[in-house]
C-alpha cells in the first residue's frame, strides 16, 4: 500500500510554527510522508507543490486569521488546476464557527485546538483513501 | 490518561530539573551570604537589581498595537486611562519582517497581530498626544528603524532624545529561526543591532536599545534553562561586537535589559530571574571588566507565556496570568505584561486588556507581596533551585560557545534544530500528559460546554486593508528625489562596513523612505534580493559592481 503523502504549509506572513512542526511529527509518527513547506507560502506555491509532488492531502496550519481569506483563493486555484487534492486546516485559532464556514468553502476537514492527534491522523487517512479510490 | 502528578513519577521542574519532595538546610549549606546573594541592589544582585525600599512594585503594562497607528494610539490612551504605567507596543507580522503593508504577502495580515508601522508618519500618529519624555515606551519593533523614528520624532516635537525612556528589542541571532524573520544575513543583523545600540548609548542614554528578547524564542517551547542560555549567548555576542568597535563596556552596560518569558512553574521562574541577575552581574564585572555598578545590575521585564495559555476554557488563562504575575512580583522584576485570556485567538481585546491590568493591580496592591524585597530569599528550595538553574545555564552557554563561531552556528541551522526539537518535545509533553494542562489533557470539557468567555475571546476583526491604499497615496506624495537620494546614501553606507548605518537610516526616515524600502536596500548591499519573496521591484537600481 502506498504511503500517505501530506503537504504541510503555513500561508502568508503567519510565523507561528509550533503547530505545524508538531502536526508534521504526529503524521510522520503515524507512518505518513510529510513534505514540510514551512512558513511564507501563498496559495499558488502550495498548489504547485501539491501537484508536483502528487500529495494526497494538503494541510494548512494557522495561528493567524490570514487562512480565512486564503482559503477561498486556495480552493479556487485547485479547481482551476483540476487538482483533486483535499485540503485540511488546523490551528488554535480555528473556532467551531470557522470550521463550519471552511467546510462550506470546500475544505475537507478543520481541526481546532481541541482536536486529538488520532482524530487528525484518522481523518487524513480517510481523505487519502477516498482520493486513491477515485 | 496520566496527569503527570502520580506519586510514582520522579519529581521535576517544567525544565526537567530533578527535584526533591523536601529541601532542608543541608541543601544550601556552605553558601556565603555576601558572595552568592548579597542584599538587593548589591553585587551579585541575586536578590534584586535595586536596594530594598527604593522602588517597590513594577511598571504595569499590557501588550498593545493593533490596526493602523491611529487605532493603536487610541488603545494607548485607553490603557493609560486604566492605570497603565508605560506603553508596550508590538508590530504586526509584516512590520516585524520589514515588509511594508502594501507588500502582496501582507494583504491579509495588516494590523491583525500588532500595529502596522513603516515610516516616520506612522510614528507621528502612533504617539500623537503622548508625552515622549514622560511615558516609558517599550517596543517589540525592528530596533534600528524604531530608534530612528523615535529620535526624529523627538526632535520634531522639541523633546530631547536624551530624556526618552523605554526600550526596543534586539533579536539578531535567532530572529530568522523564530517568529521575527527579516531575511537578512547574520552579519547585517548583528551590525544593525550594534549600530543602534552604539548610537543610543550616546544620544538616548536613558533608553534601553539593548533589550535582549528571550520571550519570543521561548514560544517555540524551549525551557527556562535553554531560554536564558540562548539569551546570554546573544547578549555576549552583542557585547563582544561592541567591545571590538572600541566601546567602553560601561558606556552601554547600564542600559542592557532582558525581556524574559514566564511559564507556569512558579518557583522555577522565580529562581530563573534570580539566577539571571547573578550570572549577569558576574559576567559583566568579572568577564567583561565593567566598573560601573549600574552595568552589573540588569533590568528585567517580563511577558507571561502565551504558549502556557489555552484556547480551551479561556477563563482559565486569567488564573494562569495571576499565578505568573505573582511569581514575577516575588522575583522582583522591573516591568510586566500579562498575556491575556484571548491570547490563543488574537491580540488583546479591550476586555482582555482590563483583566490583564487589573490582575497586575490586584497582585501588587492587595496581596502586599512587594512590601518586602526578595521574599523568597533564603528558602531552601528557591536558593537550591537558583543555584541549579544558574549552573545549568552556565554549562549550556559554555557548551554552545565551545562549538565555534555563533554566526556559522546560526547559519548551519543549529539553533533552528534546537527550537524544532523543543517544539516537538513540548507537543509530546502535552499529548502524553507529562505537562499537565487543565482543559487540554486533564479536566477537559466537551466543546459545546466550553462557553465561558469564548465569545469575547473568539471575536475577530478585519485586516487594516485601508493601509494598502494609504501607502499608495503616501508613496505618491513624497519628494521622490529626496527618497531616492536617501536610499542611495543608505546603500553606499551599507557597502562600507566601517560606517554606522544609523545616520543613513535617520536620513532615510526623515526623507520619507519606508522601513521596507530601507531594509530592501540593505539586503541588496549584502547580496540578497531586496524583496525576500521576489515579488516587488528593487527600491533603487544599482549596477552590478561588486
Amino acid at each position: 500500500m502506498k504511503r500517505v503523502k501530506v503537504l504541510i504549509a503555513i500561508l502568508g506572513l503567519d510565523q507561528h510554527e509550533v503547530g505545524a512542526v508538531a502536526v508534521a511529527r504526529i503524521l510522520r509518527d503515524a507512518g505518513m510522508e510529510v513534505i514540510y513547506a514551512g512558513r511564507f507560502n501563498l496559495p499558488t506555491g502550495v498548489v504547485k507543490t501539491a501537484i508536483d509532488e502528487d500529495v494526497d492531502v494538503i494541510g494548512i496550519s494557522c495561528h493567524s486569521w490570514e487562512y480565512l481569506y486564503y482559503a477561498d483563493e486556495l480552493m479556487e486555484l485547485l479547481r482551476k488546476e483540476q487538482a483533486e487534492v483535499p485540503v485540511v486546516v488546523g490551528g488554535s485559532v480555528v473556532t467551531p464557527g470557522d470550521a463550519r464556514e471552511l467546510k462550506e468553502k470546500g475544505i475537507a476537514a478543520a481541526f481546532g485546538p481541541a482536536s486529538r492527534p488520532e482524530e487528525m491522523v484518522q481523518s487524513i487517512r480517510e481523505l487519502a483513501a477516498a482520493r486513491a479510490a477515485t | 490518561m496520566s496527569t503527570g502528578t502520580s506519586d510514582q513519577d520522579a519529581l521535576q521542574t517544567e525544565s526537567r530539573i530533578p527535584i526533591q519532595p523536601l529541601y532542608r538546610p543541608a541543601d544550601v549549606a556552605g553558601k556565603e551570604y555576601e558572595a552568592v546573594l548579597g542584599d538587593p541592589g548589591a553585587f551579585p544582585f541575586t536578590r534584586g537589581a535595586r536596594p530594598a525600599g527604593t522602588r517597590r512594585g513594577w511598571i504595569h503594562r499590557e501588550l498593545s498595537g493593533e490596526g493602523d497607528p491611529r487605532r493603536s494610539n487610541e488603545q494607548f490612551k485607553y490603557l493609560l486611562g486604566l492605570g497603565q504605567m508605560g506603553l508596550d507596543v508590538i508590530g504586526d507580522t509584516a512590520t516585524m519582517g520589514l515588509l511594508d503593508p502594501d507588500h502582496p504577502f501582507a494583504r491579509h495580515a495588516v494590523g491583525t497581530q500588532g500595529v502596522s508601522i513603516c515610516c516616520l508618519d506612522d510614528f507621528r500618529e502612533l504617539y500623537r498626544e503622548i508625552p515622549l519624555d514622560r511615558v516609558s515606551l517599550s517596543h517589540s519593533l525592528p530596533a534600528i528603524f524604531t530608534v530612528a523614528g523615535l529620535y526624529a520624532l523627538a526632535l520634531e516635537r522639541g523633546v530631547s532624545p536624551a530624556n526618552m525612556r523605554g526600550s526596543v528589542i534586539q533579536s539578531p541571532f535567532f530572529c530568522e529561526d523564530c517568529g521575527y524573520a527579516v531575511h537578512m544575513p547574520f552579519a547585517l543583523r548583528l551590525r544593525l543591532a550594534a549600530d543602534a545600540i552604539e548610537f543610543s548609548a550616546r544620544e538616548m542614554p536613558k533608553f534601553h536599545t539593548f533589550l535582549e528578547d528571550t520571550y519570543y524564542i521561548s514560544e517555540n517551547g524551549i525551557d527556562a534553562v535553554e531560554e536564558m542560555a540562548l539569551g546570554f549567548i546573544e547578549v555576549r555576542g552583542l557585547i563582544r561586537e561592541l567591545l571590538a568597535r572600541g566601546l567602553d563596556i560601561d558606556s552601554f552596560g547600564p542600559r542592557i535589559a532582558i525581556l524574559v518569558n514566564c511559564r507556569m512553574d512558579f518557583f522555577e521562574e522565580v529562581a530563573k530571574i534570580r539566577a539571571t541577575r547573578r550570572l549577569f552581574a558576574r559576567m559583566m564585572r568579572d568577564e567583561f571588566g565593567a566598573k560601573d555598578p549600574r552595568s552589573w545590575a540588569v533590568n528585567i521585564s517580563v511577558h507571561t507565556s502565551g504558549l502556557s495559555l489555552t484556547a480551551q476554557q479561556p477563563v482559565n488563562n486569567i488564573v494562569r496570568g495571576a499565578v505568573q504575575a505573582l511569581a514575577m512580583a516575588c522575583a522582583g522584576v522591573q516591568a510586566l505584561e500579562v498575556s491575556t485570556f484571548d491570547e490563543a485567538f488574537r491580540t488583546p481585546s479591550p476586555e482582555a486588556h482590563i483583566v490583564g491590568l487589573r490582575t497586575q493591580q490586584v497582585v501588587e496592591l492587595e496581596s502586599r507581596v512587594t512590601q518586602v524585597a526578595d521574599p523568597m530569599g533564603g528558602s531552601y528550595y528557591v536558593e537550591s533551585l537558583t543555584d541549579e538553574i544558574e549552573s545549568r545555564i552556565s554549562e549550556m552557554i559554555g557548551r554552545i560557545e565551545g562549538m565555534g563561531d555563533m554566526a556559522k552556528l546560526a547559519d548551519s541551522g543549529f539553533f533552528r534544530r534546537m527550537f524544532d526539537e523543543a517544539t516537538e518535545r513540548h507537543s509530546r509533553a502535552l499529548i502524553d500528559g507529562t505537562l499537565p494542562k487543565v482543559g487540554v489533557n486533564v479536566h477537559a470539557v466537551a466543546d459545546e460546554e466550553d462557553t465561558l468567555l469564548r465569545e469575547v475571546a473568539e471575536r475577530k476583526f478585519e485586516p487594516s486593508r485601508e493601509r494598502i491604499e494609504w501607502m499608495a497615496a503616501y508613496r505618491a506624495g513624497r519628494d521622490a528625489r529626496a527618497v531616492e537620494q536617501a536610499l542611495r546614501g543608505l546603500y553606499e553606507a551599507a557597502l562600507d562596513t566601517s560606517q554606522s548605518l544609523m545616520p543613513a537610516v535617520i536620513a532615510g526616515t526623515r526623507a520619507g523612505a519606508t522601513n521596507g524600502e530601507m531594509a530592501g536596500v540593505l539586503r541588496m548591499a549584502y547580496g540578497r534580493p531586496a524583496d525576500p519573496f521576489g515579488v516587488l521591484s528593487d527600491p533603487i537600481a544599482v549596477t552590478a559592481s561588486a
